[in-house]
């Protein structure tokens, strides 16, 4: 089992731990920090790592959990951070589920289905993803404003047009899906052609149970971005109680005031869906789903 | 239960064509196996029966209906792919049962048939198991299954046992002439492998550069190969060919020259060919005789290398006058070594002569 090691190579191991160790601390040096800033008593964004003194009053802001005023009154906080929180769920499970759906199915046409126009498309796709959304910001306000007076339930201010707008940003999610198609075997589908299955049935019951684990990774790729986008978010949303979490987070930090306790407090909160939901992903995010339907 | 029809079957990708007007009739109950090189065709022609690829132009009748426009599943047809693709997130029952599933069989009747399909592989142990958990042999055996079950008129097999080891593959040979036996079912088979194309098949269709070359049962084409082809594929190893120049042509037989001025006679009729036409003299390995003696009509060379398989040895000697080399299968007693001399004999009646469009001139014998 243990391969003999040069003496060298000892003091290399030791390089690559201490490296190693050194790259950790950086990456969570940022995060440790943004604990320790929640911690603090008052908003300030410098001071020790680990606070003297322990305050939850920027949780209990986060929280909506009402704290005593300075006369000794209760005074509940005046943001509904929890509210946006949720908000920022729902748009992200609808949106990633929805984007999951439409990348799942053109992805299948672009890797198996011969049709007129597929190079020109696809490419075209993954231009326009090259372009930042950013760019597009007053068209798609300008889009949502104009839908909003013919449905008004897609218009501006509301979840739905959010849910639209994240949606459309699927070309890279259709590239990797079609990527993963493209390792699996066709003779599978040809198989279950000659058992009798239509085309939906072939893509449902045989291909989409081997793609699971990229299924997954997409829907998590998806719900992060759907979590942490502003851009769009602050442009499409309006009334103080229908903001997602990115876009409400805004109003801690105005150059009068800067709340960073509370903006720390928050920003963690928006980290807890994104772990849960990758938690609960990586079940099924394993490898080797499609071992065993060839010779292998 | 069911026969095939193909009537001046073609099938183009694009600008290229692949199958140039197939024409072929398969009786109910035949076991046809398609050989060829690869690349010829044959799979496509497999795949064109079994509705995966549109037809071009041509018919195709299974059991007296035309089929060219039905989808794989209406054709009574099962296909055992090469790769098996068996559904790798269903057990093996399940495999099997996909299709009656699909068509809406009830739980009981399906579950009866993929235990019945299971004895006949003998695979009852492994219906709990997914494809994963099986070895080459047995995910074979469960592709195999899984096209039992379906209770086809007609079986296509597309090289299913190439991915198998040489010892697998001839105990899965055996098993499937077993199970034609017992099924009685037409069966079309496509392999590269001319050994499996003669233990196999009730005829063979060799079939080259997208065309057929010949059908017929495998000794008639070994002992009657229509042309240079069907001659150089049929057969390990591989037939002898040596060039040559007709001398004579008579009803008794034809007298060539060898390239290093030998003439010998082979019971082919070259009549109405002129004298000196080249033409290519095929001769197979067991039926060239190396001797150490001179003697009418033999040719002087020597031995490059003599292999020893125990029960036969095999000489590859040096083409006379030319540049290439023969193979001579000869019994195990011949004293022939590696670096000897020789003298080649060809018995007339063994020897088969091919036109310069590498057709088989007559036989005679």
């Amino acid at each position: 089992m243990a391969i003999v090691i040069d003496k060298s190579q000892r003091w290399r191991l030791l390089a690559a731990h201490a490296f190693l160790i050194l790259l950790c601390a950086l990456v969570i040096f940022p995060l440790v920090m943004v604990v320790s800033i929640s911690l603090r008593p008052g908003n300030f964004a410098t001071g020790t790592l680990i606070p003297e003194t322990i305050s939850l009053e920027h949780w209990r802001f986060a929280l909506g959990i009402p704290s005593p005023g300075p006369d000794g009154q209760m005074i509940k906080p005046d943001l509904p951070v929890l509210l946006w929180l949720w908000n920022s769920v729902k748009v992200a499970t609808i949106s990633a589920t929805l984007a999951l759906f439409l990348s799942t199915t053109a992805a299948y046409a672009f890797a198996r289905m011969k049709f007129v126009g597929k190079k020109a498309a696809l490419l075209g796709l993954m231009l326009m993803q090259m372009f930042p959304t950013v760019l597009a910001l007053i068209a798609i306000h300008a889009i949502f404003s104009r839908i909003g007076h013919v449905f008004p339930l897609f218009g501006v201010d509301s979840h739905w047009a959010l849910v639209l707008a994240y949606s459309g940003g699927i070309a890279l999610h259709i590239w990797t899906i079609k990527g993963f198609y493209e390792t699996i075997p066709a003779e599978i589908e040809e198989a279950a052609t000659v058992d009798g299955a239509t085309p939906w049935q072939a893509f449902w019951r045989v291909l989409l149970p081997m793609a699971l684990p990229i299924l997954m990774v997409i829907f998590l790729l998806a719900f992060i971005g759907a979590i942490i986008e502003y851009p769009q978010a602050s442009i499409l949303l309006r009334s103080q109680d229908k903001l997602t979490l990115a876009a409400g987070m805004k109003q801690f930090l105005y150059p009068q005031k800067y709340l960073w306790g509370d903006f720390a407090a928050a920003a963690i909160l928006s980290g807890l869906p994104i772990s849960i939901v990758f938690i609960l992903a990586q079940r099924w995010m394993i490898s080797g789903l499609t071992s065993g339907a060839n010779k292998g | 239960m069911a026969n095939l029809q193909l009537k001046a079957l073609r099938k183009s990708f694009g600008d290229v064509e692949i199958l140039h007007g197939i024409e072929l009739e398969i009786q109910d109950g035949e076991f046809i196996v398609f050989v060829g090189p690869s690349g010829c065709g044959k799979s496509t022609l497999l795949r064109c029966i079994a509705g995966l690829e549109e037809i071009t132009s041509g018919e195709l009748f299974i059991g007296g209906q035309p089929m060219n426009e039905v989808p794989p599943s209406k054709r009574g047809i099962a296909m055992v792919f090469q790769s098996y693709a068996l559904y790798p997130h269903m057990t093996v029952a399940e495999n099997m049962a996909f299709g009656l599933k699909l068509a809406g069989v009830s739980k009981t009747e399906s579950t009866a048939a993929v235990l019945r399909a299971a004895q006949i592989l003998q695979i009852e142990p492994l219906l709990d198991r997914r494809p994963k958990a099986l070895s080459g042999g047995q995910r074979q055996r469960v592709a195999i299954g899984r096209a039992i079950v379906r209770k086809p008129g007609v079986f296509l097999f597309d090289e299913p046992l190439s991915n198998l080891d040489a010892g697998l593959r001839v105990q899965m040979r055996v098993e499937l002439t077993r199970l034609h036996k017992d099924l009685a079912t037409t069966m079309v088979y496509v392999t590269h492998d001319q050994v499996e194309a003669m233990t196999l098949a009730n005829r063979i269709v060799v079939i080259n550069q997208g065309r057929i070359e010949q059908v017929g049962a495998p000794l008639e084409l070994y002992h009657h190969p229509a042309n240079r082809f069907v001659a150089g594929f049929i057969g390990s190893p591989k037939m002898n060919f040596l060039p040559c120049a007709l001398v004579s042509a008579t009803e008794a037989g034809a007298r060539v020259r060898l390239e290093d001025g030998t003439v010998l006679s082979a019971g082919a009729d070259a009549r109405g060919l002129a004298e000196g036409t080249p033409l290519t003299l095929g001769i197979r390995p067991e039926r060239l005789l190396a001797d150490m003696v001179m003697g009418e009509g033999t040719a002087k060379t020597s031995v490059i290398v003599a292999e020893h398989l125990g029960d036969t040895v095999f000489l590859y000697v040096q083409s006379p006058g030319g540049t290439g080399q023969l193979t001579v299968k000869a019994q195990p007693e011949n004293p022939l070594r590696t670096g000897d001399e020789t003298h080649l004999h060809f018995p007339a009646k063994h020897c088969l002569l091919f036109g310069p469009d590498d057709q088989t001139l007559p036989r005679l014998s």
